[in-house]
């Protein structure tokens, strides 16, 4: 820190010490709330694992993206490659797919099943290596998993990761997710209830230098309000949700 | 432009008033937030969320020293550089090191109000470097030349066929109505430079205390590639954003989504917390946060905690019959306009007497109140702020002579009397008063009763 911005520091720190010091109030409007214990739960959620799938399904396709909930861990490849070749019908023709290290997809034997149909997996290890970055730039898919997800909203959590980049949901046109149901929460604050209880949540927001809830395609409204999809990520989102319980 | 957002208040309020193009795109759009915000508060329990968020909000002002000081260590701890500034020239000439130290030529911006109000961009491009906005929005208003005319919407007073003309005249691209198109060209444009630039810089939705995280709420993804594709990450952060758990800031993107635009939450919600691990494929190698003041602590110093609570949704703009007429540019040189900008614009402004006028543009309907998420008191908060120009002798000075006057006048009934009668013969004369003229200007004066109410009584 240069001098300068010690000496800004110690001015701003102590003169907010002496405003929160003083006994005059801060606040001219409602004052005399309580802070919740925990913060309440926005959205709602109800059912078994069945209704959390469905629920996770309706509201991802309310965002403008889409779901396929398989019934087991087994159907799942073979619904990846039916899932290319309705892509490759639209004119998507993925011969690399940019995807996470096969280790941190949760499919065993995904990138021998798609090598069989002449679909190779690029695995970035570094993007500020150029050629590395032009090839990432140029996939049209991208292949992920998700730490966790959220019924109630539709929502994924992304965490970062060696053999987990960014890019993989952020720089392709169309972003495949694979997801076991294991991972599906009703709600964001039920599984920031379950990382407090485990003393987990300090830890993983340190530990990962970005975490990032994904929810439905990149989208904007800039120009009146007209809603366009795929501005700067992903215009499809597509997740593949499987039973993993045994 | 229509609006001079650098004329006199007077002026770019009757400019904005003539331009009737400006009011179809402002009537188009400030409706349609609204109604989305209303639809998305119904589904939930929206009283409960109001009062939880403010007394997050609330709690964190009131314990933000040591909120900030915990931030602080805990971005240490994860590998951030933490720089503390005072004012805007400070904040620039941090970002300025920072860019000279890496010889930076491109920089990427994910849209960011605390930048426009410390004037980043131009202090940058100064120095000859090169910034592209890169929120569809903040992207259009920069190849037109304009500052944003609303905190979350930034275009929302064009039109599209003016934005048409513009990537048509700009851009080289063949007319079209089509916004998908225009997206499309963007998308393209702004691809090569997340891919090219140096430095990315953002600003800072909320900062976790707890886990020294920088929090960043986008919908396009450019938050994401600002934060993640470029080699250095800049985060610009007002010290009044702290909050202290993760919990807390989750609970706040919900509240800010759903009022800003009426979605259950935005697309995006990134949370960074330090520069990339050994390992990582991507993400920044240095991660910096620059925590501001420019005239937060004295907000606070003037009792003004309130305004510091906002999360920036932008909800009492859309319901607000001024901004409805007038939209952003009328605000001036400010990136906060709306009922929230006639507040924290002069609570900001370092000389307040160059925006004296704010405050007086609201005709405390409260619709803002009703609809703020953190239950700030706008309408109070306005009169406050205009008595306080007031006693600092901000007012016009006819204004109080003639308050002097008057009060002098009802210390002695005869001399009152004696007023009152000959108020009434001046006000039967067809005259246009000229110490009435900013009144009479777009209303008529109604004329004087003939009789007083206590002669009227006195017959009776």
């Amino acid at each position: 820190m240069s001098n300068r911005t010690t000496e800004a520091r110690a001015e701003i720190l102590d003169r907010l010490s002496r405003v929160l010091d003083k006994a005059s109030p801060l606040f001219r409007g409602t004052s005399d709330l309580r802070m919740p214990e925990i913060p309440m739960t926005v959205t709602r959620s109800e059912g078994d694992s069945r209704d959390l799938a469905r629920l996770f399904a309706s509201k991802l396709a309310a965002t403008g993206g889409s779901c396929e909930i398989a019934r087991q861990q087994a159907e799942v490849s073979e619904r990846i490659l039916e899932r290319m070749r309705t892509w490759k019908a639209d004119g998507v023709d993925a011969g690399e797919i940019l995807s996470w290290a096969p280790r941190e997809l949760p499919i065993p034997g995904i990138e021998d099943d798609l090598e069989r149909v002449g679909i190779s997996l690029f695995v970035p290890d570094d993007l500020q290596d150029e050629p590395v970055r032009m090839r990432a730039a140029s996939a049209v898919v991208g292949l992920t998993s998700a730490a966790a997800a959220f019924a109630s909203t539709g929502s994924v959590v992304l965490t970062s990761a060696p053999g987990k980049s960014r890019a993989a949901s952020l720089l392709p046109l169309h972003h495949l997710v694979l997801l076991p149901t294991s991972r599906l929460y009703p709600t964001f604050e039920a599984w920031l209830k379950e990382l407090r209880r485990g003393n987990r949540l300090g830890d993983l927001w340190r530990s990962n230098a970005q975490i990032v809830f994904v929810t439905g395609p990149s989208k904007s409204a800039d120009i009146e309000l007209s809603l366009t999809l795929g501005v700067h990520g992903p215009r499809v989102v597509h997740t593949i949700l499987f039973d993993d319980n045994p | 432009m229509t609006v001079d957002v650098n004329a006199p208040y007077r002026q770019r309020v009757s400019q904005a008033l003539q331009d009737d193009s400006l009011r179809t795109a402002l009537d188009r759009a400030t409706a349609r937030l609204s109604e989305r915000r209303a639809e998305a508060v119904a589904a939930i329990d929206s009283a409960r969320l109001r009062d939880e968020a403010r007394a997050i909000r609330q709690s964190a002002i009131e314990d933000l020293p040591r909120l900030l000081e915990q931030l602080e260590s805990n971005l240490i701890g994860n590998g951030c550089a933490v720089h503390w500034a005072r004012d805007a020239a400070e904040a620039t000439s941090i970002v300025l090191e920072i860019a000279r130290r890496n010889e930076v030529l491109h920089v990427v911006k994910s849209k960011s109000m605390v930048t426009e109000e410390i004037g980043l961009n131009e202090a940058l491009e100064e120095n000859g470097i090169e910034v592209v906005e890169t929120d569809l929005g903040e992207y259009i208003i920069q190849l037109a030349n304009e500052p944003p005319s609303h905190i979350i919407a930034p275009v929302i007073h064009k039109r599209v066929e003016d934005i048409s003309e513009l990537f048509h005249r700009e851009l080289g691209m063949p007319p079209t109505d089509d916004p998908a198109e225009m997206c499309g060209a963007a998308r393209g444009i702004l691809r090569a430079e997340f891919l090219r630039a140096d430095i990315g810089i953002s600003g800072c939705n909320f900062a976790i205390a707890e886990t020294g995280t920088i929090c960043v709420i986008t919908n396009e993804g450019n938050g994401r590639m600002v934060t993640s594709m470029p080699r250095v990450y800049v985060a610009v952060a007002g010290i009044e954003k702290v909050v202290s758990t993760a919990e807390e800031a989750i609970l706040l993107w919900q509240a800010a989504s759903r009022n800003a635009t009426g979605q259950d939450v935005s697309v995006y919600f990134s949370m960074s917390s330090g520069p990339r691990h050994p390992g990582h494929a991507d993400g920044p190698e240095e991660m910096h946060v620059v925590l501001l003041d420019n005239g937060r602590s004295r907000m606070l110093e003037r009792a003004y905690g309130d305004a510091a609570l906002c999360i920036r949704c932008g909800a009492c703009i859309n319901v607000c019959p001024v901004y409805r007429e007038i939209g952003g540019h009328a605000y001036g040189r400010t990136p906060y306009n709306g009922p929230i900008g006639a507040v924290i614009t002069p609570l900001l402004a370092d000389d307040p007497t160059t925006v004296r006028d704010l405050p007086f543009a609201s005709s405390l309907c409260g619709a803002c109140r009703d609809v703020c998420p953190v239950k700030i008191d706008l309408p109070r908060l306005l009169l406050d702020l205009r008595s306080d120009m007031t006693t600092q002798g901000a007012s016009p000075k006819l204004e109080r002579m003639a308050i002097r006057a008057y009060a002098r006048s009802m210390e002695r009934p005869a001399c009152y009397r004696l007023l009152q009668r000959l108020a009434r013969l001046v006000g039967q004369l067809p005259l246009r008063l000229p110490f009435m003229k900013d009144w009479t200007r777009t209303r008529d004066l109604p004329p004087l009763a003939s009789k007083s109410f206590l002669e009227t009584w006195g017959e009776e």
